[in-house]
């Protein structure tokens, strides 16, 4: 059967922000180990693709590969994707309660009205034009509000292209598909190989990262282009039949048969 | 006559895994003889078969990225064997139920040569298909051990004894 290869690529988003670059900052790691994935958890991973083909030349197997990115420190990608949007709104219904509750008798006091207006939390802008992220508000990674730029969570970060030998050398045909799941945004990369060509090709992978500035008294996400490597190695072997070892032949019956 | 027996091994690979057993519904069997074959669906595959027929069996994965694989097919032989021990001996603790027709251990059958050309084990390079021999006794399951190969590790490798091919 052909094996569906999941490769998990991990940003370092705060460290690649800073550095301007995914080198050293990305943690690449596959299903594939055990037919000879090399580099598994470092940034020099080189995917085993195994392919099949008959004895009359054809090919036996396809394998496909998926691309899921996860950002270190993040709010993990199992959670629900409407968390963020879920979360804000608990927020401020629990904020506009103790507010609520602060007006009813006597006088609230400057230090509690200050405090609640820490709860709101701030709300980050789009960048002007830009497009793709809302604008919800700055959340930790447990889901609460912050106005901390330490402690805030980076929005997931996004594969915008695949690139490189492998792609012009048309090895792999990747596309970005959508799907029902949940996790992930529901839009995963994806690409089928065409193992007739063994060797090594090396891939690109373009990401996008977002960083918080502040721009005329607001904060805006701003989004940073950057690439990474990968390569695939890709073996070809042919299939051969497994009782013989060889060609077709009789089953291994046993010589008696078994008392009916 | 048909030319081809398909077999597919439908696989849990996941719950298989968590159980540590290819029973508990983790493994389906199904065949598409047109002779009249049993417990479709089940572990207790009986395929009907017609000599010169081929056979092949095919394992699929439930979950996609859980690799699975045939390890071996071995049919069980079916000489005579000596009854069980007397079980009235307190010391000896009682036998296990008697299987359908007597069974001693398989015969040794070299492992099938999976490895690649990159040297790792690769049971994908393998078919598991073969011709339906003349000799084979008519109206009598013959039972194989499917073995199931799922990752890797000690632990990988699971089989179940219960299918079988009957000549009909």
């Amino acid at each position: 059967m052909a094996q569906q290869h999941g490769i998990i690529v991990l940003f370092d988003v705060e460290n690649a922000l800073r550095t301007r670059s995914l080198d050293g900052n990305t943690y690449w790691f596959d299903n594939m180990k055990f037919l000879g994935s090399t580099g598994e958890g470092t940034g020099d991973l080189v995917t085993i693709v195994p392919g099949t083909y008959f004895l009359d030349g054809s090919q036996a197997t396809e394998q496909v590969l998926n691309w899921l990115p996860a950002a270190l420190g993040a709010i993990p990608p199992t959670v629900p994707r409407n968390y963020l949007a879920e979360r804000e709104r608990a927020h401020d219904q629990r904020t506009l309660q103790q507010l609520a509750a602060l007006g009813g008798e006597g006088e609230a006091s400057g230090a509690e009205l200050t405090r609640l207006k820490q709860r709101v939390g701030r709300r980050p802008r789009k960048q002007a034009g830009g497009r793709g992220l809302t604008a919800t508000k700055l959340l930790d990674v447990t889901g609460s509000t912050t106005t901390s730029a330490a402690a805030y969570n980076y929005p997931a970060p996004v594969i915008t292209d695949i690139t490189g030998q492998a792609v012009s050398e048309k090895i792999i045909y990747p596309a970005q598909y959508g799907s029902p799941d949940m996790v992930y945004d529901g839009w995963y990369w994806a690409a089928t190989v065409d193992t007739s060509r063994p060797g090594v090709y090396p891939y690109t992978m373009h990401v996008q990262l977002h960083e918080l500035v502040e721009q005329n008294n607001e904060l805006v996400w701003q989004s940073v282009d950057l690439t990474c490597e990968s390569s695939l190695k890709i073996t070809s072997d042919p299939k051969r039949n497994a009782f013989t070892g060889a060609g077709l032949g009789v089953l291994p019956l046993p010589a008696f048969p078994p008392a009916g | 006559m048909k030319q081809k027996v398909s077999i597919v091994v439908m696989v849990d690979a996941v719950g298989a895994l968590s159980d540590r057993t290819l029973h508990n519904g983790n493994i389906s069997l199904i065949d598409d003889s047109v002779a009249g074959s049993r417990h479709q669906g089940t572990p207790d595959l009986i395929t009907a078969v017609v000599p010169g027929q081929v056979v092949q069996w095919t394992p699929i994965h439930v979950d996609v990225q859980t690799p699975v694989e045939i390890q071996a097919i071995e049919f069980l032989p079916g000489a005579a064997v000596p009854p069980p021990a007397d079980s009235d001996d307190p010391a000896v603790p009682p036998a296990p139920p008697a299987p359908a027709y007597p069974v001693e251990p398989p015969p040794a059958v070299p492992a099938p040569d999976a490895t690649g050309s990159n040297g790792h084990e690769n049971h994908d390079l393998l078919v598991w298909e073969g011709v339906v021999p003349y000799s084979m006794v008519p109206g009598v399951p013959y039972r194989y051990r499917l073995s199931l190969k799922l990752h890797e590790g000690p632990n990988s490798v699971l089989h179940i004894d219960s299918p079988a091919l009957l000549r009909v």
